[in-house]
């Protein structure tokens, strides 16, 4: 892989470390985003130029300010305490373990081989990666990806209900946040 | 050897862009300002400038006649002033997170200009040059997310400021930010469909074309309707107008850069007037036809052609700036429930209409 590449990797396996390691929520949303937006140069690298905007669009830009959103609405505190035990530390690295060694074997046996030059010519084949990849969703995958959708709506009026749904022992629910005047 | 000079050409051409127009937006505010509240505006400095040194003698008409228009005040005085004043930074934060907020508040709306063409393609020497840095399939696209990026500045802006009126402002800002990209991007989707690409060079050649073989093909034409939602969304998506709340002074001191002070302040000033430039350069290309002048047909890849593509487009960015700067001179600071009803209950579904209106035209004719 190129320079590049390489550097964008280390900045994003030093982010991600930051995500578990850091006590502070917030200092850990902050190295999540780092670690998205440094997935999105891996796809700019790769050539893969709408995936890396994807990733920013969507992850980076929309779903991390929610979170972030939330956590400085919390105002949590840095977490005290000797953090994890043992016993869950042991689980944790087995379960990490068991996803890499799934991980790993396609990784190895076929891109291993497949040089980032191959995959970047097969794009430029498809004459832009925007159109390749509208054509694959909406052609070949795209009762899938309707389907996907569907999930995503079912969520989406989940959430309003949730949200909705009056709580008896909390009273008169309070006004919102921002409101200025009525509601 | 020839490329990476056009390169470095380019990248010292785009950025300067980028700072003068935003610098540019500065001035026009000072002084529209002004004239829009009847008053005379910055004057002075400058202005009765006098030197005995013969190599300063020359140039003193100039210098007083732009110390006369304010240039000065604006150009020299605002940034000298602001890398002499003293850096505060509030206890009980991060030093580091609180001098990185107004770059990251900055440096998106720079990277934003780097996928925008400045002018037709042209040929010099031989070369085929491309008026643009980043020639990305999805242009259109990372202007969106570079968009949602600027987020970040003003939201860690927010939090490091440590005190309420700064969270409170960071978080009006991003709840403004993410309710106002949807029909933003939604706008962008229906231009999309019309002209069938997401490659920004590739709409304002589109809009060359002639609609019945009289109207030139403007993104004004095709989608009236997008242009109303685009403009108010970008309106909101700058933070400024009547969409101020983040920074509303009559309720949040300065919102979410109350505790910047010195050159850190003016990043996010800066970082305002880039993305007003930036707006009004997203309108000039996708709305009123980039470098091309209606029912006039400049050569093809000739420099001076590029040239006058360039001053023309120029020239409609510089309108849309003065139409944004007016408008929010003009009109009054909305409350944040009108703000909210008017980003979700009105231009969100205006733009889903649009889009499917527009959909159903382009499977139709």
């Amino acid at each position: 892989m190129s320079f590049m590449g390489f550097f964008i990797s280390v900045f994003a396996l030093a982010s991600a470390i930051g995500v578990v390691s850091v006590r502070n929520p917030l200092y850990s949303a902050f190295c999540l985003i780092v670690h998205l937006l440094a997935i999105a140069g891996l796809y700019a690298v790769l050539e893969s130029h709408f995936l890396a905007v994807s990733q920013i669009v969507v992850y980076a830009g929309a779903i991390m300010v929610l979170v972030l959103f939330v956590l400085m609405l919390l105002n949590l505190k840095t977490e005290e305490g000797r953090g994890p035990g043992v016993l869950r530390t042991c689980i944790a690295v087995a379960v990490g373990g068991v996803v890499l060694l799934v991980a790993l074997p396609p990784l190895v046996g076929r891109f291993a081989r497949m040089s980032v030059i191959q995959i970047s010519d097969a794009f430029r084949r498809s004459e832009g990666t925007v159109r390749a990849i509208g054509a694959e969703l909406y052609g070949d995958y795209a009762v899938q990806f309707e389907l996907s959708s569907l999930v995503l709506l079912i969520g989406v009026v989940g959430a309003v209900m949730l949200s909705k749904r009056k709580n008896p022992t909390l009273g008169p629910r309070p006004g919102g946040l921002f409101a200025g005047g009525k509601q | 050897m020839f490329e990476l000079l056009v390169l470095l050409i380019k990248v010292i051409v785009v950025m300067n862009l980028a700072l003068v127009l935003g610098s540019l937006c500065t001035w026009l505010e000072r002084k529209g300002s002004a004239l829009i509240q009847d008053r005379v505006g910055a004057n002075r400095a400058g202005a009765f400038i006098e030197s005995d040194k013969w190599y300063v003698k020359p140039a003193l008409p100039v210098v007083r006649m732009m110390g006369w228009l304010g240039f000065i005040n604006t150009f020299v005085c605002d940034s000298v002033k602001g890398l002499w004043k003293e850096d505060f930074v509030p206890a009980g934060t991060s030093k580091f997170l609180h001098a990185v907020a107004p770059i990251i508040a900055v440096l998106p709306i720079m990277l934003a200009f780097a996928v925008l063409p400045l002018a037709p393609n042209f040929t010099l020497f031989g070369y085929n040059i491309h008026p643009r840095l980043a020639p990305i399939d999805a242009g259109l696209l990372f202007v969106l997310a570079m968009g949602s990026v600027a987020v970040y500045g003003v939201a860690i802006a927010g939090w490091t400021g440590n005190n309420k009126f700064s969270l409170l402002g960071a978080l009006r800002a991003a709840a403004q930010m993410i309710s106002y990209e949807l029909p933003m991007g939604l706008v962008f989707v229906a231009l999309i469909v019309v002209y069938g690409t997401l490659d920004v060079y590739t709409i304002v050649e589109e809009q060359g074309k002639m609609l019945w073989g009289v109207v030139p093909q403007w993104g004004i034409v095709m989608q009236p309707v997008g242009f109303v939602v685009l403009l108010l969304a970008g309106m909101a998506e700058t933070k400024r107008g009547p969409f101020d709340l983040p920074e509303a002074e009559s309720e949040l001191a300065a919102g979410y850069f109350t505790e910047y002070s010195g050159m850190k302040f003016l990043l996010f000033w800066l970082g305002e007037f880039c993305e007003i430039a930036l707006f009004g350069l997203l309108l000039a290309l996708l709305f009123f036809g980039g470098w091309q002048i209606p029912w006039v047909r400049l050569p093809e890849g000739v420099w001076w052609a590029a040239l006058v593509g360039h001053l023309v487009l120029m020239t409609k960015v510089v309108f849309f700036c003065v139409l944004q700067i007016v408008i929010r001179w003009t009109l009054p600071r909305f409350r944040y429930d009108q703000l909210m009803n008017l980003g979700w209950k009105m231009l969100l579904p205006v733009s889903l209409a649009n889009l499917a209106i527009t959909a159903i035209m382009k499977v139709l004719l």
